[in-house]
């Protein structure tokens, strides 16, 4: 009974550590809705300007998906991408507003644009990383068998910003940062048994929720 | 004469295993239509046989057959900059009514591997040199394209499927810079204005 009662302390502490803890900060110039009808879309991009700095697809993609379920129509990244080729390449997507309202003067793209009905698009930048491991695990293998013991944990945090433009009126309609941090860890008893923590789908969860929020449908 | 066909039949199977290490990439994309204006003007693109099929070795162990993705590429890139585009196998298949012929080669091709740069990413990198020549064969310009194309991360892809990834971004990105950029050669802007399209050069 005391044997049972401790190995429940310890999973249930150990889980708990797991758990990661998630802060969204939003700013937005109103309180209104952002108002959108059944057939226009909302595209969803990741930045990737500089050489090596690139934001996380698996964010991308969680986050489409999380936003899928809405009264809206989401645009897949590549399928924008692809739509509005050349103007959203790593080389020549636009990072300020004032460089999308130079490339939007162009009437080609302007009816591109309304051609395909897209009329936000949500820009995406961050990055998940680990750090401060602490502990040590050990693994071997003998004639008998193999395992490891000990323990590892670290830390890991997703950081994840969303920016909001209006393509119809050219404006930044609101702007959301995500935060999630946690502590992993892997036990090694005989097996190495992994409690990781789920940051960066805390924070597609925290962040996708929040952009949902911001959509009200208008009559199309 | 048994040890003879146990010989043959190693170096046999040593030189499948041999090839069998070279990664053999075959681009293969549709490349997306250009959203642009086309200026009322006429471009021939010599892209001879060679260019046609092109195959680089950019390592000793890679292959990449990248002909039929840049004509591709290239093709639509000009469709976007002119209203009318001839793809031509020799110079002297440039058709009437033609503007400026453009000759592209490729100059260097550069591969960059995990096992080498110890980044999680594949990288390529392309340098197009553009023969520029109007219609009478005036020389206007000898243009540089750089290009540069990346993986997002090399993680569960093969190595020919992540060197194909990245030649395909390399590919996009010599389009875009191509489309942004070419009237904007001091020396294509000039012969414009000589040619009398002032007004659509300073745009």
């Amino acid at each position: 009974m005391k044997y049972a009662t401790g190995l429940t302390v310890l999973l249930g502490t150990l889980l708990a550590g797991c758990a990661s803890t998630t802060t969204v900060d939003e700013f937005r110039p109103t309180t209104e809705r952002i108002s959108i009808t059944a057939n226009e879309k909302v595209a969803i991009l990741g930045r990737r300007d500089a050489n090596h700095h690139e934001t996380d697809s698996d964010f991308i993609r969680c986050l489409s998906r999380r936003m899928t379920n809405s009264d809206f129509q989401v645009m897949p990244e590549r399928e924008f991408v692809d739509a509005l080729y050349p103007w959203f390449e790593p080389r020549t997507a636009p990072r300020h507003l004032r460089r999308l309202k130079r490339i939007m003067q162009d009437p080609v793209v302007q009816a591109k644009v309304q051609q395909e009905n897209i009329r936000y698009l949500v820009w995406l930048e961050g990055e998940v990383e680990s750090q401060g491991v602490q502990g040590a695990m050990h693994c071997g293998m003998g004639p008998a068998g193999a395992g490891c013991f000990g323990y590892t944990a670290w830390d890991k945090s997703a950081t994840f910003e969303a920016i909001v433009w209006n393509l119809a009126d050219l404006t930044e309609e609101a702007r959301i940062q995500v935060d999630s941090e946690g502590t992993s860890y892997v036990i090694g008893v005989v097996a190495p048994i992994p409690l990781l923590t789920p940051v960066e789908s805390e924070a597609c969860e925290g962040m996708g929720d929040q952009l949902r929020s911001y959509f009200a449908q208008e009559a199309g | 004469m048994i040890l003879l066909r146990r010989t043959i039949s190693l170096l046999l199977l040593a030189v499948a295993l041999l090839s069998g290490c070279v990664a053999n990439v075959h681009v293969d994309e549709q490349f997306p239509s250009v959203v642009a204006a086309p200026r009322d003007m006429g471009a021939a693109l010599v892209m001879d046989r060679e260019f046609q099929n092109l195959q680089v070795e950019p390592t000793e162990n890679t292959n990449i057959q990248l002909g039929t993705a840049q004509v591709e590429l290239l093709t639509k890139a000009f469709q976007g900059l002119f209203s009318r585009v001839a793809v031509v196998d020799s110079r002297a298949k440039v058709p009437p009514g033609t503007d400026l012929v453009i000759t592209p080669s490729v100059l260097q091709v550069q591969l960059s591997t995990p096992s080498e740069s110890y980044l999680n990413v594949y990288e390529v990198w392309i340098k197009y040199r553009l023969a520029i020549e109007a219609a009478d064969g005036t020389a206007v310009d000898d243009w540089f394209l750089p290009a540069y194309g990346k993986t997002p991360d090399s993680t569960l892809l093969s190595r020919s499927r992540a060197v194909e990834t990245a030649t395909i971004v390399a590919l996009r990105d010599a389009g875009a810079k191509l489309i942004l950029d070419f009237y904007r050669i001091p020396a294509v802007n000039g012969w414009m204005r000589e040619q009398g399209h002032l007004q659509e050069a300073s745009q």
